[in-house]
């Protein structure tokens, strides 16, 4: 940790020092927080964050709300399913994500024929050492993008589950942890259903969020052509002006200095029976588990930090309550045939559970 | 016209067996009457075309409208072949012109489009009756079988259509797909001249058509005409009575001889008696038809001569008789004499005889019958529970599944009641107006010193409850904080909007941050307030 101001590729270089000495500070001296050192922290971490929101917006147009929620897993410490339709920079999201994060970047290609080995790793015998080595598969990174993941068969998948939720891989009988931070984006692809296996529930409850992508607005989407079309690469968004703003230390610290935010109980409550709801709520004939209200806490928190807040309103929970409950319930079939959708029963049901009383 | 001479069966039928019979006409003389249809109608559909080439569906309306003209000769043709000998086809074509003239201006306009055509053609075709005869004529002949007359039309027009649209299809067919891959209506349709002359061989095909259903549709007709005819003049009891004499023309005329002689071997002591029957009718010369006389009048006056009902004598009277009968008929309608009452239910036929039908005994019938009103008053009673099990089971599900249709049901009326029914309490806080201090800055201020927690809390209650009065803000209680600033927003007042901020700040950091708003936040808010609210504080 010490020797962090010397890395040369480190986000200080770019950023102004009240920053980086900021995350520096939080790193360092994390017990020492006496009240407004704690606040300084706070507000440099904020600054940190908005910075980094701001340079993804450079290079995705059109999708704050998306990259917002992107940032709120990343500060969550939790895990994103994307979704939407192909040509909606869901990749190049992760990419620019990436790239102003200066941890380690792997990407898998889920494919019908993908095995789990080809995920986590095997075992290869060496024939100089005459014994068998370990060989890492892609996923001992920060930032591994599974994209398309619901290419690949139920057996692989599963592969994931372990990582995702104890962020440790089993390989040969060894557990091994992967690097912190660790998140996982994976995308998929709401149409073209053919030949894709569906997302079993315990694998989409260990998604912190799932972000619907949409189309962006007019303005934007001018504002996108003209870009892409300036750009030396044929048809993407050049991603490489994009400044590495944070190493892993300071994804941590972003994260540490989230969840030390002040949860009023009054809207701890709120979230608990937000994710309560769900299991009544008629229309749902499966509601979301106690992670939802975990996740829905955790999120408001990252929310509150993203937002410059110093405590988290119910208004956090009630930003992210939609990527977070959308995967975790299933619709009834009566409401599924009148053409209802997922989110349409969630924003009734936010609309009735009261907010938080005082 | 001899009855004898019939080519058909005379016996009364039934419509549609004369329609049937119609069509086994028109097939037993189809040679001639295809050919003499196609040699008038197809001359006068070449000439149409010709005449009418840029304009093909003019040519095939005008072709259509025409048909009256053309049924003129299998008519006469079929006329001619059923009581007698089938005319040549020379003869027939001879015989147009004369057949054609009479009322065909009629019949091309505006008799035209009469769909019971066939049947009442034979009326002024074949009988020479028009104006006031004929229409006599068509309502004596129209009581029975028009409905048939009306469908055969209608039949007609869609085997037309069948017909014609088939041979479209064959003629489509019949293109070598090597062609057809090049077939594209749209290249047609551009060039005027092709485009024509497949419209023409279109029309060609309902002329082709007409060829063979025209006469059948004739014949048709002329065989209810002759139907009806059968059955208004009992053509077939005169058949039969014609039969009759025929078979029993000459057993007479033996009878006749054998009582002639027998008459003659008479003793002549009878003679007398003869005679003087003989004599009898020169009494009443009158009555020289007759062999019995009619018996005498002694009264040749009846009642009804001296004075009948409407005679000016008795309708001057106080009480006369068309009062009196107005009277009776009155008296008669009521319910000593009629008693009209509806009355449902099963009973056992009158029998036509006295005579009981051996197999059915009495009692059977009654216990059938009693059995049949007990299950029509027990289904009445059945189809009440069915209702009264429908109405119940509609109560259960609504019921049952009120939290559904609580949410998904009706969602909308109570939006647009929303501003009557304001929510008493957002957020566990009392926003109706009644539970606010008179003035809500002073009091404020006056609970700041001792808890400033409450005096946030009474002015953004107070805020709250001024937005849902005096704005008309549709807040619910699931609303959060900041959807209630993007409400506020939305009504685009800045002063407003500002205060709203800067409270909704202070509450925040003290209700869910824990932080003591500033001293000088008192000032601001309080004076703000007054400031937004200084007029309607008192209410």
């Amino acid at each position: 940790m010490s020797d962090q101001p010397s890395e040369p590729g480190h986000a200080a270089q770019h950023l102004p020092t009240l920053e980086s000495t900021a995350v520096e500070h939080t790193q360092s001296e994390p017990a020492t927080a006496s009240g407004s050192h704690q606040a300084q922290q706070r507000q440099r971490a904020i600054h940190l964050a908005q910075a980094v929101r701001h340079e993804l917006q450079k290079a995705v147009i059109g999708q704050d709300a998306v990259i917002d929620d992107v940032l709120t897993a990343l500060i969550g410490g939790g895990h994103v399913l994307l979704e939407g339709v192909p040509g909606l920079g869901k990749t190049l999201l992760v990419r620019a994500l990436a790239r102003c994060f200066g941890g380690e970047f792997a990407r898998i290609q889920f494919t019908p024929d993908l095995m789990p080995s080809d995920v986590t790793g095997h075992a290869v015998y060496d024939m100089q050492s005459e014994q068998f080595k370990l060989r890492k598969g892609p996923l001992f990174t920060h930032l591994l993008l599974a994209d398309e993941i619901n290419r690949a068969p139920a057996k692989t998948q599963a592969a994931l589950l372990e990582v995702m939720q104890e962020r440790q891989v089993t390989l040969e009988g060894r557990a091994l942890p992967v690097p912190q931070p660790f998140m996982v984006l994976a995308t998929q692809n709401p149409i073209e259903q053919e030949g894709t296996y569906p997302l079993p529930e315990a694998e989409l409850d260990r998604f912190m969020l799932k972000v619907r992508m949409d189309y962006p607005h007019a303005e934007q989407e001018q504002e996108m052509v003209r870009q892409v079309t300036r750009s030396t690469r044929s048809d993407m968004l050049d991603i490489q002006p994009l400044r590495t703003l944070m190493q892993a230390k300071d994804v941590l610290a972003l994260q540490r200095i989230a969840s030390d935010l002040p949860v009023d109980e009054q809207v701890l409550d709120y979230a608990v029976r937000l994710a309560r709801a769900t299991r009544t709520w008629p229309g749902l004939t499966l509601g979301a588990g106690p992670r939802a209200s975990i996740a829905l806490i955790r999120g408001a928190r990252a929310r509150a930090l993203l937002r410059g807040g110093e405590f988290v309103v119910p208004d956090d929970v009630k930003g992210c309550a939609l990527a977070v409950l959308r995967h975790r319930v299933r619709l009834a079939p009566e409401l599924d045939i009148e053409g209802l959708s997922v989110d349409h029963v969630l924003k009734q049901l936010l609309d009735q559970v009261a907010a938080p009383r005082r | 016209m001899r009855l004898t001479d019939a080519s058909v069966v005379i016996r009364p039928r039934t419509s549609w067996e004369a329609i049937d019979l119609g069509v086994l006409l028109a097939q037993r003389h189809r040679a001639l009457l295809m050919t003499s249809w196609a040699i008038v109608t197809l001359p006068v559909f070449a000439l149409l075309t010709l005449l009418l080439w840029d304009y093909p569906s003019v040519a095939v309306l005008v072709f259509w409208w025409l048909k009256p003209a053309y049924e003129r000769l299998p008519l006469l043709i079929l006329s001619q072949a059923l009581f007698g000998s089938a005319p040549s086809l020379r003869q027939a074509l001879k015989s147009l012109p004369s057949a054609l003239t009479p009322q065909l201006i009629a019949s091309l306009t505006w008799r035209r489009l009469s769909l019971s055509r066939s049947f009442y053609q034979p009326v002024q075709q074949l009988e020479g009756l028009d104006g006031l005869p004929r229409a006599q004529r068509i309502a004596v002949l129209g009581q029975k079988d028009p409905r048939a007359a009306r469908l055969l039309t209608a039949l007609g027009s869609t085997l037309e259509m069948t017909f014609w649209i088939g041979l479209m299809v064959l003629f489509y067919a019949m293109i070598p797909p090597q062609i057809e891959a090049d077939w594209s209506w749209r290249s047609l349709l551009d060039i005027e001249g092709e485009w024509n002359w497949l419209e023409h061989l279109t029309n060609g095909f309902y002329a082709l058509v007409l060829i063979v259903w025209g006469p059948v549709y004739v014949s048709c007709g002329f065989a209810l005409y002759l139907n009806r005819r059968t059955a208004l003049e009992a053509w077939d009891i005169e058949l039969g009575f014609r039969n009759l004499r025929q078979r029993v023309l000459g057993s007479a005329l033996a009878l006749l001889l054998g009582g002639f002689f027998a008459l003659t071997l008479l003793p002549s002591s009878v003679m007398a008696a003869s005679a003087s029957i003989q004599s009898m009718p020169e009494e009443i010369p009158s009555e020289s038809g007759n062999s019995c006389p009619l018996p005498p009048l002694d009264n040749p006056q009846t009642d009804e001569d001296v004075a009948p009902p409407d005679s000016p004598r008795l309708l001057n009277q106080p009480l006369t008789s068309q009062a009196s009968q107005n009277a009776i008929h009155a008296v008669l309608e009521q319910p000593p004499f009629k008693n009209p009452k509806p009355v449902s239910g099963w009973r056992i036929a009158q029998p036509k005889h006295d005579a009981q039908s051996a197999e059915t005994p009495n009692w059977l019938a009654r216990l059938v019958v009693g059995l049949l009103n007990t299950g029509k008053t027990l289904s009445a009673v059945f189809g009440a529970l069915l209702w009264a099990l429908l109405g119940i089971t509609v109560a259960w599900v609504m019921w049952r599944y009120r939290a559904w249709f609580a949410t998904f049901v009706g969602k909308s009326p109570p939006k647009a009641t929303a501003p009557q029914d304001i929510p008493h309490q957002l957020f566990g806080l009392q926003v109706r107006a009644e539970t606010l201090p008179t003035d809500v800055a002073d009091a404020a201020e006056r609970l700041w010193q001792q808890s400033p927690r409450e005096a946030l809390s009474l002015l953004y209650r107070a805020l709250l409850s001024r937005l849902l009065t005096d704005y008309q803000l549709p807040l619910k209680s699931a609303d959060t904080e900041g959807q209630i600033l993007a409400r506020i927003a939305e009504l685009k007042q800045p002063p407003l909007d500002d205060f709203s901020h800067e409270l909704t700040r202070h509450w925040q950091n003290l209700a869910y941050g824990h932080r003591l708003p500033p001293d000088q936040a008192r000032q601001t808010l309080c004076s703000g307030w007054r400031k937004l609210f200084a007029q309607g504080a008192g209410a």
